[in-house]
């Protein structure tokens, strides 16, 4: 149960109700008076004063002042009249309760009309503000605008004027050249006529002649006949021959593509080393020799000086570090040959024409060598029927090779003759 | 935009139109206020258009309508009374065409296998010295010299050794023809290779290579004795090389710059003041730039040998056109700060460079 407070005392004007409201030693704020068009309560728990007011007044501009334990009210009529006393007849309860509840309702309407306004003229003085600085700025663009065009206008002008000079420059060359022909022709004969005389009478006869408003024109004229003799020759035709900048790509150099083009190249290298990881002991070897074509070179140039032995080396590292090339296996077959060692040398072709499939114009070259090989390291081997396979197949492959058809006859005589003798 | 920057040189397009072919080339016709634009049909033929300033705008004059597709053309080797022009085309063929009668040329040839990238003409226009010359540079690899007296076969032929694969010659330019002997060629391939050919000699004077293709090369001037070589790149990049002095190993000094990702497609000297130049980029953009030379050009270097000293450059006024690559440029001979501008959005502008003069 609230302390009611009611020790107040009122007084009143036509147009005004002045109420003072002691609140010894409490603290009183803003927060704890309540007010609207026709109810009044001051809060301060536990204590309570309320008021229904006996006619409406003006809440937004009536005033509280809170001072010295005392709360004093001045607040304005909405109309002029003398109350009766300050607050309604009392009630009963329900109708109190019902006041109340509309009071705070009426407040809150109130409040939210406010916030209401408020943000209204907020956007307002946005828009304000914005609409100052846009035409600030507009105005600044137009003035750099203004300054452009006028550059733009100046220059036009000038164009036109310079256009006007050459059209008049134009008309009057034209009006020349009409008049140089003749003149021309005139000129020559006097020239001819005198032909170990000075330039100047010349000269001095073409300006009358020509009665040019630019001197200049037929000083040039004259001086372009001048040049016409001494033009040099044309020059000996020469070739100077070039080198480029090696680039491996057929586009052009881009600066920011040189990485990726890096890159690429490396990879395509590494690719052609060695695919296979168990390749042990070849850290010591030089990074030439890691290369199964630098090596397959080294093999051939051994086997021309005749060091077979070195040749077969080669081609075995060659071999080692990447198996799948067919000319290895053929070129250590021919050493294989040079050295007898005729079973070495069959394994070695077969390997070879393994691996020469599909059998394309490409690789007729090698298959015939291959054949050739075979059939020869067979036949040393006595085994002529199967040399004489191999002998006519590489003349299937390659039938324009004399000295493979008379290698295949003399090894068809000799198994017809052991046939004989058998 | 403050004062101060509008003190600096204006690039303003009064002028422009637009083409229905693709335009390569657009050149000054000397002495007039004409312009040549030379480019491909989308049918595959090659056009020639001649437009006149008239008012604001470009009044087509004439049309010419040639069998194959031109890329480049140049009026550098007539003379001022005839301004023949020069034209390479796609099938590697030399032209020069009187435009007063252009049904067939005055002078024709199959000067390479393949398409003619850039041509360049010397000793016409009343400019330089000695015999009217045209040098052309061939996705074949070779860069021939041609005199228009002379048929059938080139005065001078850089071709590549046999056996070595070519690389396409973007660029060439005259230079050093001071006198009527001296004559130098630049070359710019797709490698990143320059080559200097000195005619008088008949040999490779000097070369180097950037580290992108070059896309055009140029001297300063052509008529006097070397001063400064321009080299532009793909990758956004332009060389600045002091030809004055060269040394037996370096070769020449040079400056680099480089302005956005974008290939520079052309680099112009401006024919009133040659340390003004102006490079054309593939963004639609156009730079104009100054060269300053250093306080001593020259220095020797721990053994003795003479060393080029190379400037620095400094950016006067960029403009954005288009966005598309503007591959073509020329200034006027006549006017100065007036030039015109092709690009590959099929038009042609004509701009004034503003102040020139306070440079």
């Amino acid at each position: 149960m609230p302390l009611w407070l009611r020790d107040h005392s009122w007084r009143q004007s036509d147009s005004a109700v002045y109420l003072s409201l002691p609140v010894r030693g409490l603290r009183v704020t803003p927060a704890n008076i309540f007010c609207t068009d026709r109810y009044l309560k001051v809060s301060i728990p536990p204590f309570l004063f309320e008021a229904f007011l006996y006619a409406p007044i003006d809440d937004t501009n009536s005033t509280a002042k809170i001072g010295n334990g005392i709360i004093f009210f001045t607040l304005y009529k909405k109309e002029v009249a003398m109350w009766d006393s300050l607050t309604v007849a009392n009630a009963n309860k329900e109708e109190l309760q019902y006041l109340r509840q509309k009071a705070v309702l009426n407040a809150h309407e109130k409040a939210k009309v406010e916030t209401e306004a408020k943000k209204v003229t907020k956007q307002q003085h946005i828009k304000y503000a914005l609409e100052a600085t846009m035409k600030l700025e507009e105005a600044e663009r137009k003035r750099i605008e203004d300054l452009k065009e006028k550059e733009l206008q100046k220059v036009t002008k000038e164009l036109e004027l310079w256009k006007k000079q050459q059209r008049d420059a134009e008309e009057q060359k034209r009006v020349q050249k009409e008049g140089e022909p003749r003149q021309e022709a005139e000129q020559l004969e006097k020239k001819k006529e005198k032909m170990s005389t000075t330039r100047i009478p010349n000269k001095g006869i073409s300006k009358t002649r020509l009665q040019p408003p630019k001197g200049r024109d037929s000083s040039s004229m004259f001086s372009e006949d001048l040049k016409e003799e001494q033009l040099p020759a044309p020059r000996s035709a020469a070739t100077i021959k070039i080198n480029f900048t090696s680039r491996v790509f057929p586009t052009p150099l881009r600066e920011s593509r040189v990485a990726e083009e890096e890159e690429w190249l490396r990879k395509q290298a590494e690719a052609r080393r060695t695919a296979s990881a168990d390749v042990f002991d070849l850290e010591d070897l030089k990074e030439e020799e890691k290369n199964p074509d630098w090596l397959k070179d080294k093999g051939n140039k051994l086997f021309a000086t005749g060091n077979y032995l070195g040749a077969v080396a080669a081609y075995n590292l060659a071999l080692r570090l990447n198996n799948q090339l067919p000319l290895l296996y053929l070129n250590r077959a021919a050493c294989h040959l040079q050295l007898r060692n005729f079973h070495k040398a069959i394994e070695d072709s077969s390997k070879a024409l393994e691996l020469l499939v599909p059998a394309v114009a490409a690789n007729e070259n090698a298959r015939v060598k291959a054949h050739v090989r075979r059939g020869t390291a067979f036949c040393q081997l006595e085994l002529y029927t199967e040399g004489l396979q191999d002998y006519e197949a590489a003349l299937r492959i390659d039938g324009k090779n004399k000295t493979i058809e008379e290698d295949a006859e003399k090894i068809r005589r000799l198994i017809q003759g052991t046939m004989q003798d058998s | 935009m403050s004062a101060a920057g509008l003190e600096r040189p204006q690039l303003v397009a009064p002028v422009q139109q637009s083409l229905n072919y693709t335009l390569f080339d657009c050149k000054w016709v000397p002495r007039s206020a004409r312009i040549l634009c030379l480019g491909s049909a989308a049918r595959g033929t090659g056009v020639l258009q001649l437009y006149e300033l008239r008012g604001g705008r470009l009044a087509l004059l004439r049309e010419i309508v040639k069998p194959k597709p031109i890329k480049c053309g140049t009026f550098g080797a007539t003379s001022l009374q005839q301004r023949y022009l020069a034209t390479g085309d796609f099938d590697g063929n030399l032209n020069i065409w009187n435009l007063e009668a252009p049904e067939t040329p005055v002078y024709s040839v199959k000067g390479h296998k393949e398409i003619i990238n850039s041509i360049d003409g010397v000793g016409g226009l009343g400019i330089g010295e000695g015999a009217p010359e045209i040098v052309t540079g061939s996705r074949d690899g070779t860069v021939k010299v041609w005199d228009p007296r002379q048929k059938d076969t080139p005065v001078a032929n850089m071709e590549p050794v046999q056996g070595e694969s070519k690389r396409d010659c973007w660029a060439v330019a005259f230079g050093n023809a001071y006198n009527q002997e001296e004559r130098v060629v630049c070359a710019g391939y797709d490698n990143g290779d320059i080559k200097l050919f000195d005619l008088k000699a008949m040999s490779l004077r000097w070369e180097t290579s950037i580290k992108n293709g070059v896309c055009s090369v140029e001297f300063d001037r052509k008529d006097i004795s070397m001063n400064k070589l321009v080299a532009t790149s793909l990758e956004g990049k332009f060389h600045v090389f002091d030809m004055r002095t060269q040394h037996p190993t370096k070769g020449f000094a040079s400056v680099s710059e480089k302005v956005q990702k974008s290939t520079i497609w052309q680099v112009r000297h401006l024919p009133q003041n040659r340390d003004v130049f102006m490079t054309s980029g593939g963004a639609g953009s156009l730079h104009l730039w100054k060269y300053e030379y250093p306080a001593q050009r020259s220095k020797k270097d721990s053994e003795g040998a003479e060393m080029g000293v190379a400037g620095s450059v400094s950016l006067l006024q960029n403009v954005t056109l288009s966005t598309q690559p503007i591959s073509s440029l020329d200034w006027s001979p006549d006017k100065k700060g007036l030039c015109v501008c092709g690009a590959f959005d099929q038009t042609v502008r004509v701009l004034i460079v503003t102040k020139l003069n306070k440079i």
